[in-house]
């Protein structure tokens, strides 16, 4: 099994604040790992930090053997390493269709002269070919009928949909999804967990930061936890359940009557 | 009435030859740039000192070249982009909505300041002027017949810059620069260059700028800080926001309504006696009150940018193309 994210002591402070202290993992290629920790943890500046919205103070991190850490994150996005944010951002004043088109980042056709002279007869094929995929993808989420809608109409969960749809058009190496349940019910949770693994099935690995533990438990192959900026244990979801240092940081230490007495 | 009316359609056309540029910059970019006005007046002034020939006392001003019209429009063009290029990289690299638009108006009161106070440089507030009938001698045109020929080069100018903007409206370019608007975080994660890609919006819109200023030139014959203050930018803001913002079509509706038609009908308002800025005032307190009523009940525009549609394949009665069109592994969602 190939390593294809690398994270070696990173390091965050904000102020005062050490908000990632020596937070070291990895997640390997064709796999599902979760990215689990209390509030204030520190996943989501980590996954900041490999994605390149943050800057580390240290460390490095390594994608398909190459260290990305200080990149910028179109940088980062094109060499396949595409996350998503804790809220849904979609482009609000574009059709879901033009959403999907828009996740296949191709540089030459975006380019001003290029855009000027018009698509070529190529072009105009690639386009339709994406388009067929786009209703496709679309489709499959149970979008198909909403794709001429304003994305920004959606309602929350078809707007997580949408997010794992841009995904599934733009077949990053790996996908870092930002709690992808956050504000989705049960029902739709079925088809989110569907859709997580259907990224491994389409040749995109997956790192999953998320609160929802039983949603975990379900689709990862193994489990990377964090509390207070440090990664505290690593190993499948099952391995977890009897490690101290694990159900002490969730936990936490409560305090005993004892305590308040003396 | 002839005369009258093809100079509202001269002023019209080289006013959403602005607006276009601007709509590049605020329509699909999404940077209220107020620098905008800046750039008209530069193309202005430059192509006045590259055509009009040395300046002569009392007057002084930089350059003072004879070059013909269309090369001097060029040159203006250019260098109103590459201001642009130098107030957009300080301006669009970490600032966005109301600082950057601070950093522009300071970008454009800088240059309006200098440009009064600085006499060398374009020989201050008495302006650049003698620039009478350009390439009027050189097709031999008398002075009547030359204001239709100048009425039919600035359409000519709309139609081609109307074209390549709508082309570039519907290309990959004209998208990406959409989702920079509607959210730049989501773009950058697909891989979009938000500060490159941004910056050639800006230098694009203000090119545009520059040329209807540089046609703004030939038509007024002169150029000084009384015919540009950096508030003239807002009479472009309110014809695109009427005329739909991001829709090609519409801003160049919303010129033909907001500058040609607004302005015009309210100069027959009648006159009061004793109050001579009574007409004026009530003009812009009727363009602030039709753009707060637009803002309030249809803040799309009269002709809203149009979002790309895919057709109904059911509506062609085709099962098959149904079919077709959303082939593809359906996902079990029941088990996992």
């Amino acid at each position: 099994m190939t390593t294809l994210l690398e994270v070696q002591g990173l390091h965050k402070h904000f102020g005062g604040v050490q908000a990632v202290n020596s937070c070291s993992f990895t997640a390997a290629e064709g796999q599902i790992t979760g990215l689990i920790g209390p509030n204030g943890a520190g996943k989501s500046t980590a996954i900041d930090l490999i994605s390149g919205f943050k800057i580390p103070d240290s460390g490095k991190v390594r994608f398909e053997g190459r260290e990305v850490q200080g990149k910028t994150p179109h940088v980062i996005s094109r060499m396949g390493l595409i996350r998503t944010f804790q809220s849904p951002r979609e482009w609000p004043g574009l059709s879901v269709l033009e959403n999907l088109i828009l996740a296949c980042f191709e540089p030459r056709r975006e380019r001003f002269w290029r855009s000027l002279r018009g698509p070529s007869r190529a072009e105009k094929e690639k386009a339709n070919e994406q388009l067929v995929e786009a209703r496709a993808i679309l489709d499959e989420f149970g979008l198909f009928h909403l794709r001429n809608e304003r994305a920004g109409n959606l309602s929350g969960g078809q707007k997580r949909l949408l997010e794992f749809a841009r995904m599934r058009m733009a077949k990053p190496r790996l996908v870092i999804l930002d709690e992808p349940m956050g504000g989705v019910n049960p029902v739709l949770g079925e088809r989110m967990a569907a859709a997580v693994l259907g990224f491994v099935t389409a040749g995109t690995s997956v790192v999953i930061v998320e609160h929802n533990l039983p949603f975990i438990e379900r689709v990862t192959d193994q489990v990377v936890v964090m509390a207070e900026g440090r990664v505290i244990a690593e190993a499948p979801f099952d391995q977890l359940r009897g490690n101290p240092a694990v159900v002490d940081a969730y936990l936490g230490e409560l305090p005993t009557y004892d305590d308040a007495e003396s | 009435m002839i005369d009258y009316l093809v100079t509202v359609l001269t002023e019209g056309s080289i006013f959403a030859i602005m607006a276009l540029g601007l709509n590049i910059v605020w329509g699909w970019s999404g940077d209220f740039d107020l620098a905008f006005y800046g750039y008209v007046a530069l193309g202005a002034y430059m192509t006045l000192v590259l055509t009009v020939g040395p300046a002569t006392n009392p007057t002084t001003y930089i350059l003072g070249l004879t070059l013909p019209f269309p090369l001097a429009v060029a040159l203006a063009v250019v260098s109103a982009m590459v201001l642009a290029l130098i107030v957009g990289a300080i301006a669009l690299r970490h600032l966005r909505g109301i600082y950057f638009s601070i950093v522009t108006l300071g970008a454009v009161y800088v240059l309006y300041v200098v440009t009064g106070q600085y006499v060398p440089l374009f020989n201050g507030y008495n302006g650049v002027s003698g620039l009478f009938d350009p390439m009027g001698d050189v097709l031999g045109l008398d002075y009547s017949s030359y204001s239709f020929f100048y009425l039919g080069l600035c359409i000519a100018v709309l139609i081609i810059v109307l074209l390549l903007t709508t082309r570039l409206n519907g290309s990959r370019f004209g998208l990406a620069l959409r989702s920079l608007r509607e959210d730049e975080r989501a773009a950058a994660a697909f891989g979009r260059d938000i500060y490159v890609t941004k910056l050639k919006a800006y230098v694009l819109g203000a090119g545009l700028g520059g040329l209807g200023g540089a046609l703004y030139a030939g038509y007024l014959t002169a150029f000084n800080p009384s015919a540009w203050s950096p508030v003239e930018t807002i009479i472009l803001y309110a014809a695109i926001l009427v005329g739909g913002r991001g829709s090609t079509r519409g801003v160049v509706l919303g010129v033909a309504v907001m500058v040609m038609g607004l302005q015009e009908a309210t100069r027959y308002l009648p006159e009061i006696a004793n109050q001579p800025s009574f007409a004026p005032a009530l003009r812009l307190i009727i363009t602030g009150v039709v753009l707060v009523l637009f803002i309030r009940f249809r803040p799309q525009g009269i002709l809203p940018e149009r979002r790309f549609r895919d057709k109904d394949p059911a509506g062609k009665g085709d099962a098959a193309a149904v079919e077709a069109m959303v082939a593809g592994p359906k996902l079990d969602t029941g088990a996992a």
